[in-house]
């Protein structure tokens, strides 16, 4: 308590100085917060933005190279009902094609799936149905699309029943909007915009078509089924991987070999997200570095005040204080200085922090693991370049102290 | 029972080699409880090395330094902190109080490295400052208070504690002449009461004040003698002269006693140096009038002087 007062005490007389060697610490800290919300954004962002791709799909991928093995549909089902946290599981074949809309020719993602696709899409249906069994039994041409390429391709969210014309190669087929999937009302907003401001627009849109039809009319092979996807409940996704990849072993007969692979997009998340902690630390250390300059700056200061109070340092000693105290009164001052130039970065890092994250497409995120580090590193910082200063003050001889004038 | 002091065989030798400075030259003293001290001599002769080792602010080059018997002369400097804070009360010339700090708090200081608890040492400090007359002045800083003021905290500051020794190193060599004598007086006083004085000065006429005066020279004891002038006539009622004194600068609007009025503006006003000799001289008497019963003990010391 004592030792604060006093740090206090002296701190308050010396305002101008202090606050200019506070300068170094408070642009260390508010640079090494910023960038560690925007690093943290980001984070969050690309997983948030996966999630949204995945839908928390995990794919299953048969390796070509290691075997020759396939599974058939029914031998799919199989699984399904083998593993019971499995929600849902589907054959996905992905390909492109093009639209004709009037004059304008379209591209277009297409997904050949299955009824338990529907797992993918967390927000449900605008209107309309996802696919069916009996779509898939028949090879329909009907197609499920998104709000927001309805209203693309469309100029209108209202497209039941809609038919057009798709090509993929050479080969077409007429197809009808059977089902809209509902989109962000964020994604709709910026839908209409784009097509107010341009009359023939060049976008990617995707549409889900039963499997069937891509192989049947469209000649694409997926009787052999050498990858597939399944969902599960977001907690248990990993474990649930490893059932659902060793009864594929066991069903195709391939245990050991480690032929069959879990693609799930967490672990992609997972791959994002270990990069960008790595460049966010690289980042903030660079900017750390300000801080090691601003502890100097600090351990410069004391050093000055401690000369200047060669005298008082001489006084407390006579009157009884030993080494430690005119330490700790020291070292206490030079952390309190740190600490109050760490809290003034913090704020003007949670300023700088706020003004960045109107320029970017993701909301930086401030963590307090992060405040508390920055805080802790702050007073250490003070203490480790105030042990300088303070020793040379209490190892002074309190007779040549006295002598000072 | 061992003496309070005493020192044996000390000697202090600076750069040694061709070039050696002997400081202290095996010197040898003892004091006991109770005494008052002066040890006197010129600039150089050695008395603030000894004074040094006194206050176990320095360690001989050979020698031991016996405080209660005990040997403090060649201990770590946290053990000598510590001895310094039980055993000694240091007075220094340039008061060293400390300028950020009120009088209350530079008396509170070497209480608090003894760790005595807050409420405590704010009662002790308290008492001390009211004993030496400073009861109203205990929150100004060093810089509002008068050299004779400063003075009279530090002497707060070493008592408060009341530690067994009590070491005035040239503790009027700041001070007018009218100051000086309420130090003396002060200090006088602080004995009649039962403490220990050891006073370092190379001022015969206020050496002249103690019961032993112990001259130094060269490094070596020259003299060590008892005052055959020293007069037990103690000023007893000093305190509440000073306290007079103290409370009439406060109230320098009432129109009380000009003699002092005209004192306490010279001593605040140290700037304004107009000390012509007739005026130095008045202050003197306005002193005199104003302490009183002190300095009329003084005025009867000094004419024993003459005699």
């Amino acid at each position: 308590m004592e030792y604060l007062r006093s740090a206090i005490a002296s701190i308050k007389q010396n305002k101008g100085r202090t606050l200019l060697t506070m300068l170094g610490i408070i642009i260390g800290i508010a640079s090494v917060i910023t960038i560690l919300s925007i690093g943290n954004g980001m984070k969050a962002y690309v997983n948030s933005s996966l999630d949204d791709m995945a839908g928390g799909g995990i794919t299953i991928n048969i390796d070509p190279k290691k075997t020759d093995r396939y599974l058939e549909v029914d031998q799919l089902l199989r699984i399904k009902e083998a593993v019971p946290d499995v929600l849902g599981i589907t054959i996905s074949i992905g390909t492109s094609g093009s639209i004709l809309t009037g004059r304008d020719e379209l591209f277009t993602g297409i997904t050949g799936g299955m009824p338990d696709m529907i797992n993918e899409f967390k927000d449900g249906m605008h209107a309309g149905r996802f696919l069916r069994e009996d779509d898939v039994e028949s090879a329909s041409a009907v197609c499920v699309i998104s709000q927001r390429d309805a209203i693309l391709l469309f100029k209108t969210d209202d497209v039941l029943g809609k038919n057009f014309t798709l090509y993929i190669g050479p080969k077409s087929a007429e197809m009808t909007v059977t089902g809209v999937l509902k989109s962000s009302p964020q994604e709709v907003e910026s839908a209409k915009r784009v097509l107010k401001e341009q009359e023939a627009a060049y976008y990617w849109s995707e549409m889900y078509v039963p499997y069937t039809l891509l192989t049947s009319k469209f000649g694409l092979s997926g009787d052999k089924i050498t990858s597939f996807k399944f969902y599960t409940s977001p907690g248990i996704a990993d474990e649930t991987a490893l059932k659902v990849k060793s009864v594929t072993e066991n069903i195709l007969d391939i245990r050991g070999e480690s032929a069959v692979k879990i693609q799930s997009f967490a672990s992609i998340a997972g791959t994002y997200t270990s990069v960008l902690n790595v460049v966010t630390l690289v980042v903030a250390m660079i900017a750390a570095i300000s801080l090691v300059v601003g502890g100097i700056g600090v351990m410069n200061i004391m050093t000055v005040t401690v000369t200047e109070r060669t005298r008082e340092i001489g006084i407390r000693k006579s009157l009884g204080a030993r080494t430690s105290y005119i330490l700790l009164q020291f070292l206490t001052e030079s952390a309190l200085i740190t600490l109050i130039g760490g809290m003034i970065g913090m704020l003007m890092g949670f300023l700088f922090t706020r003004i960045v994250g109107n320029f970017m497409s993701f909301p930086p995120v401030i963590s307090p693991e992060n405040v508390l580090m920055v805080v802790t590193i702050s007073v250490v910082d003070g203490l480790f370049f105030g042990i300088y200063p303070a020793r040379r003050a209490a190892k002074l001889d309190p007779i040549e102290a006295l002598r000072q004038e | 029972m061992s003496a309070l002091v005493e020192v044996r065989d000390i000697c202090k030798v600076y750069n040694p080699g061709e070039n050696e400075v002997r400081a202290l030259d095996h010197v040898s003293l003892t004091i006991d409880e109770g005494e008052f001290v002066a040890i006197i001599g010129q600039s150089g002769s050695g008395k603030s090395t000894l004074m040094n080792m006194l206050g176990c602010l320095d360690t001989p080059t050979s020698g031991k330094y016996l405080l209660h018997g005990i040997d403090v002369s060649h201990m770590t400097d946290d053990e000598q902190s510590d001895v310094r804070n039980r055993e000694i009360g240091f007075i220094f010339q340039g008061f060293n109080l400390i300028q950020s700090l009120t009088a209350l708090e530079n008396v509170e200081l070497p209480l608090m490295y003894r760790g005595v608890s807050k409420k405590k040492r704010r009662e002790l400090s308290i008492a001390a400052l009211e004993h030496v007359g400073l009861g109203k002045r205990m929150t100004h800083k060093p810089t509002e208070l008068s050299g004779g003021q400063q003075q009279r905290v530090a002497i707060a500051r070493a008592i408060a504690q009341a530690p067994p020794i009590l070491l005035a190193d040239e503790p009027t060599g700041n001070l007018d002449s009218g100051s000086s004598r309420e130090i003396i007086a002060t200090i006088k006083n602080l004995h009649a009461e039962g403490r220990t004085v050891i006073l370092i000065t190379h001022d015969p006429g206020i050496a002249k004040q103690a019961k032993r005066i112990i001259t130094i020279s060269d490094g070596r004891i020259a003299n060590d003698e008892i005052n055959p002038d020293f007069t037990s006539d103690v000023p007893v009622k000093i305190e509440k002269a000073i306290e007079a004194s103290a409370s009439s600068e406060e109230n320098e609007a009432s129109e009380t006693n000009t003699a002092v009025k005209e004192n306490t503006s010279n001593e605040e006003n140290k700037d304004t140096e107009v000390n012509t000799a007739s005026e130095a001289e008045t202050e003197e008497k306005a002193v005199e009038a104003n302490t009183g019963i002190d300095a009329n003990t003084e005025g009867k010391a000094e004419e024993k002087a003459e005699e």
